[in-house]
C-alpha cells in the first residue's frame, strides 16, 4: 500500500519510541499541532525515525484515525511493521514500509520501458525506477505479472526487493552478468541474424501462451481507448473507420508483451529472459506488432536519430532487425505479406503514437507539430487501404496474373520447407498451383483482371498439405471437364486438359466448390 | 428498567482516582453523553461509584457499581474490573483498603527516594495534601516537582527522576481481586485484554494461557469492546469470549481530560451488534432489571 495523500496532507513526524511513558505528552502534542486543522483533513505520519510503539502509542495513532479518517503513516522500520500488522492496524489504514535507499547515479541505464528505466547496480543486480512517484502498486502488478508469466512457461526475471531511488520507487532484480539484445546489436551487429531468431522465438511462445481468463488486461480495449482519443484529431469518415478497424478484432486470449523490443530481452549466460513485464496483456497479435514497429520505426521514422537515443542502435540496424523479425516470425520472406503485415500493425502503431505526443503536449513544439503532421499523414493513407487488420501468415493475395506464379510458388514453397515436405512432393505440389493458379489467371476474370488468394496449412498427424485458391471470377469448375486421352497418340490429342489431369494424378484430393461468389479450390497431398 | 438507546460505557474514571471529573461533574458528563447504562471504575476505590448512586433520580441512566484493580504475579500484571457488587460490601472494602495501603506504601518509597537521591523536599503541607488524595501516583508527584521548580514540565519530572526507581513494588493478585470481587457478588472482568497492565501486546496462545489462567481464579467476563482496540483485537477477544462462554463487556477508560478518550468511546456502534455475552452480563450485573434495546 502506498501514502496517497497528496500534496495537502498535514505531516506529522514521529521519532524515538512512543510508550506509556510519553503516550499521553505525545498525543496531546500532536493535537496542539493539528489544533488549526479541520477534522478530515488528511494526515501523514512519517515515521522514519520511530524506533518502537506500544499499546499506548497504538491508541494514539487510533485516536487520530478516528478525528482524521484519511490518515496514513509513512516510512514504517520492520519492526514497528509488524506490531502494526498483527494488531489490525495495516488493515485500518494505509502503513508504508521504509524502503532501502539506493542511488542509480552514474549506474549503466541497461533498459527503458514505458514505465521506468532499467539500471544496473552491480554485478547481479539491476533496479527499475518507475517513473511515477506512486509507484508501489504498478511494482505490486508488474510482479504478479511476472509471477503469471513465470507460471505460464515464460522466462522472466522477478523482483526481491523494493528500493527508494530519489524520490520514485524502484524494484530490485538479478540479473547476473546479463546484456540486452539492443546492445548486442549494437556491439556485435554480426549477430543480427541469431539475435532475430532468438528474439521472435521468444515472440512466438508469447503468443502462444494462452492466459486464463481476467488475469491480464485486453489489450483490445486500450487499443480502442487510442482510437477513441483520435476521434478529434482525425477527419470523421477517418476517425470512425479506425474505431471500426479495432472492434472488428476478435477477442484473443493469448498473452501479449505490450512492450516488446530489444532493451527487453536480456541474454544472461545462454538463457533469453524477457524482462519489463508491466505491460502483459491479452489480444491479437497486430497489437504487439504495432508497438514493435514504434519502437524500431515509429519513434525514429521523423528523425532517424531518435533510436540511437533509445536502443543504442543507428536506424539502419532498426529497420534491418524489424523487418528480419517480421519476416521471421510470419515465416515468409514475401515483401507483399510483410507489407501487408506491417501496414496493419502501422494503423494501431500511428494512432497510439499520435495520442502519446499529443498528451506529451506534442502539439506545442514545432518539431512536434511536425511529427504527428507525418503520422497523421501516413496514417490517413493507410486507412484509406485497410480493410481489416487481421492477418494469416499463410495466406497470400495477390493479382491473379501470370507474372506473379513465381511468387506464388516462392510462398508455397516457404510453408512447405518449413514443414519439413519431402522434395519430390514439394516438385509435385508446385507443378499442380502451377496449373490451377495459371487457370485462374487466364479465365476467371477475363478480359478484366482481378485477384486471387493462395492459402497454405498443413495439418499434423497426418501430415496433409492443403493449398487453397479463392477468386472472385466467373463460376468455373475445371475438374467437370471430362478428363483426356491419353493413350492416343501425341498428334491426336485435344490441346489443353492435361494440366488438371496431372493436379489430380499427383494430388490425393482436389475439390472445387462455387460459394458467396467465390471459386475455392483446394488440393491436398499426404506427406 | 433501563431506559437505554443501547449506548453504554462501563469502564470510566472520575476524580477519585486519576480521572478530572468529580463524580458529581462525571455524572453530569454521562447524562450529556446520553449513555442508557454506566458504570464508574475507579483505581481501588468505589467512593465515586457510592457517590453516584446517592445522585441518581429516576429517569438518570441506569449504572452499574464498579472498581478496576493493577494486579501483578509472577505470570504477569492484569487490570482487574468488578462491577455489580454492593460497594459497602465487607470483601470489597477489604480489597480497596488494601490496594490503596499498597499505592501509599509506593508513594512513600518514591517520596524518599527522590528526597534521597535528588533532593527533592516538599514542604509538609504538599505532602499532606497528597497522601490525603484518594488515589495518589506519579502524576501527582510530578505535578508537585514542577510546583516546587525541581522539573520543567510534568513528562520530564516522571521521565527523569521518577521513573529512576524501579522497585518491585506490591500489589494485589489477580487471584486476590478476582476472590474479592467474587465474594462481593461482583462479577470480574479481564479490563483491555490484548494490552494487558496497559503497554503490552498479548495476542493468540499467550492471550489464552492468560484467560485460562485467569478463569481458574473466577474470571468471568472479557473486556472486547475498547476504545484502543482494532477490529482485529475485537475480533480475537470474541472469539476467546465465546469459546469460553465469558461475559463480554464494553468500556472506554474514560479519564476525563487526562486522556484523549471520549465518554461511549467503546468501539460497540449498534444496538444490533450486541453479542450474547453482553446481553447476558446487563442482565446479570444489574440483577435482573430489564433492558430495553
Amino acid at each position: 500500500m502506498e501514502c496517497n495523500q497528496g500534496e495537502n496532507a498535514v505531516k506529522i513526524d514521529l521519532a524515538g519510541r512512543i510508550d506509556s511513558n510519553n503516550a499521553a505528552r505525545i498525543e496531546e502534542e500532536i493535537f496542539a499541532q493539528l489544533k488549526d486543522t479541520a477534522e478530515g483533513s488528511a494526515l501523514l505520519l512519517d515515521a522514519a525515525d520511530l524506533d518502537y510503539i506500544s499499546s499506548a502509542g497504538l491508541r494514539v495513532i487510533l485516536r487520530l484515525k478516528k478525528a482524521y479518517p484519511d490518515i496514513c503513516i509513512a516510512n514504517v522500520n520492520s519492526e514497528v511493521f509488524e506490531i502494526l500488522e498483527m494488531t489490525g492496524f495495516t488493515e485500518m489504514m494505509t502503513v508504508e514500509k521504509a524502503y532501502r535507499v539506493v542511488s542509480v547515479e552514474g549506474c549503466e541505464e541497461i533498459g527503458r520501458g514505458a514505465n521506468g528505466t532499467i539500471y544496473r547496480i552491480d554485478q547481479d543486480n539491476v533496479v527499475k525506477v518507475y517513473n511515477n512517484a506512486d509507484a508501489l502498486a504498478d511494482i505490486q502488478h508488474e510482479r504478479e505479472m511476472a509471477k503469471l508469466a513465470l507460471i505460464l512457461g515464460i522466462p522472466t526475471a522477478i523482483s526481491y526487493d523494493v528500493v527508494k531511488v530519489g524520490n520514485s520507487y524502484g524494484s530490485v532484480f538479478e540479473l547476473l552478468n546479463a546484456r540486452s539484445f539492443s546492445k548486442i546489436l549494437a556491439q556485435e551487429p554480426e549477430k543480427m541474424d541469431w539475435c532475430v531468431q532468438e528474439y521472435v522465438d521468444m515472440l512466438q511462445k508469447i503468443h502462444g501462451t494462452l492466459v486464463p481468463p481476467g488475469k491480464l488486461p485486453d489489450m483490445k480495449e486500450t487499443a480502442l481507448g487510442w482510437a477513441r482519443f483520435m476521434q478529434d484529431h482525425l477527419p470523421e469518415a477517418a476517425g470512425k473507420k479506425l474505431l471500426a478497424l479495432i472492434e472488428a478484432v476478435p477477442h484473443d486470449g493469448h498473452m501479449l508483451h505490450g512492450d516488446y523490443h530489444t532493451k527487453n530481452l536480456e541474454l544472461q549466460n545462454d538463457e533469453v529472459l524477457l524482462i519489463d513485464m508491466d505491460t502483459l496483456s491479452v489480444g491479437h497479435p497486430i497489437f504487439e506488432l504495432a508497438s514493435m514497429y514504434n519502437a524500431f520505426i515509429g519513434y525514429s521514422e521523423f528523425d532517424h536519430d531518435n533510436i540511437k537515443a533509445f536502443m543504442g542502435f543507428d536506424w539502419d540496424t532498426g529497420l534491418a532487425f524489424w523487418r528480419k523479425s517480421l519476416s521471421a516470425y510470419l515465416g515468409t520472406n514475401n515483401p507483399r505479406k510483410n507489407q501487408e503485415v506491417e501496414d496493419k500493425a502501422r494503423v494501431v502503431g500511428y494512432a497510439r503514437m499520435i495520442r502519446r505526443s499529443i498528451r506529451r503536449h506534442g502539439l506545442e513544439s514545432e518539431q512536434g507539430r511536425a511529427e504527428i503532421a507525418h503520422w497523421k499523414e501516413e496514417l490517413l493513407e493507410l486507412l484509406e487501404k485497410t480493410d481489416t487488420l487481421l492477418f494469416a501468415p499463410n495466406e497470400l493475395e495477390l493479382e491473379a496474373v501470370a507474372e506473379n506464379l513465381p511468387e506464388v510458388q516462392a510462398f508455397v514453397d516457404e510453408h512447405l520447407e518449413a514443414s519439413g515436405c519431402p522434395a519430390k512432393a514439394q516438385m509435385q505440389i508446385g507443378v499442380a498451383v502451377e496449373e490451377i493458379f495459371i487457370n485462374i489467371a487466364n479465365y476467371a476474370y477475363k478480359p478484366d483482371k482481378g485477384k486471387a488468394t493462395v492459402r497454405v496449412e498443413v495439418s499434423e498427424n497426418p501430415v496433409v498439405v492443403s493449398i487453397t485458391f479463392v477468386d472472385h471470377g466467373v463460376p468455373y469448375d475445371p475438374l467437370a471437364k471430362e478428363d483426356p486421352d491419353v493413350t492416343t497418340a501425341a498428334a491426336d490429342r485435344e490441346i489443353g486438359g492435361l494440366g488438371i489431369f496431372m493436379t489430380k494424378n499427383l494430388m490425393d484430393d482436389v475439390s472445387y466448390a462455387y460459394r458467396d461468389g467465390q471459386n475455392i479450390l483446394t488440393l491436398k497431398k499426404s506427406l | 428498567m433501563i431506559n437505554s438507546h443501547g449506548k453504554i460505557d462501563l469502564h470510566m474514571h472520575s476524580a477519585v482516582s486519576d480521572g478530572t471529573d468529580t463524580p458529581a461533574e462525571f455524572l453530569a458528563q454521562v447524562k450529556r453523553a446520553g449513555l442508557g447504562l454506566f458504570s464508574l471504575t475507579d483505581h481501588d476505590a468505589v467512593k465515586g461509584g457510592k457517590a453516584i448512586l446517592g445522585m441518581l433520580s429516576p429517569g438518570d441512566p441506569c449504572f452499574i457499581p464498579g472498581v478496576e484493580f493493577s494486579c501483578k504475579d509472577g505470570e504477569g500484571k492484569y487490570h482487574i474490573l468488578g462491577y455489580g457488587f454492593d460497594p459497602d460490601e465487607a470483601e470489597i472494602r477489604r480489597l480497596v483498603d488494601h490496594g490503596h495501603q499498597l499505592r501509599l506504601k509506593k508513594i512513600g518509597a518514591r517520596l524518599d527516594y527522590l528526597k534521597t537521591t535528588f533532593g527533592v523536599d516538599f514542604p509538609q503541607e504538599a505532602l499532606d495534601w497528597l497522601m490525603a488524595l484518594d488515589n495518589p501516583g506519579k502524576p501527582h508527584i510530578a505535578n508537585l516537582m514542577v510546583k516546587y521548580g525541581y522539573a520543567g514540565t510534568k513528562e520530564d519530572a516522571i521521565r527523569l527522576y521518577i521513573n529512576q526507581l524501579r522497585f518491585k513494588s506490591e500489589y494485589l493478585s489477580p487471584e486476590e481481586a478476582i476472590c474479592g470481587v467474587l465474594a462481593a457478588g461482583g462479577i470480574p472482568v479481564l479490563a483491555h485484554p490484548c494490552y494487558g497492565s496497559g503497554d503490552q501486546l498479548i495476542l493468540g496462545e499467550d492471550m489464552d494461557q492468560r484467560i485460562r489462567r485467569l478463569m481458574g481464579f473466577g474470571l468471568q467476563g472479557l473486556e472486547a469492546f475498547y476504545s484502543g482496540f482494532t477490529d482485529k483485537l475485537r475480533r480475537e477477544i470474541l472469539d476467546f469470549a465465546e469459546r469460553y462462554g465469558l461475559y463480554i463487556t464494553a468500556g472506554s477508560d474514560y479519564h476525563g481530560d487526562n486522556k484523549m478518550i471520549e465518554i461511549g468511546d467503546t468501539g460497540l456502534e449498534e444496538v444490533s451488534d450486541w453479542p450474547e455475552g453482553l446481553r447476558r452480563f446487563v442482565k446479570d450485573a444489574t440483577h435482573g432489571e430489564q433492558v430495553e434495546i
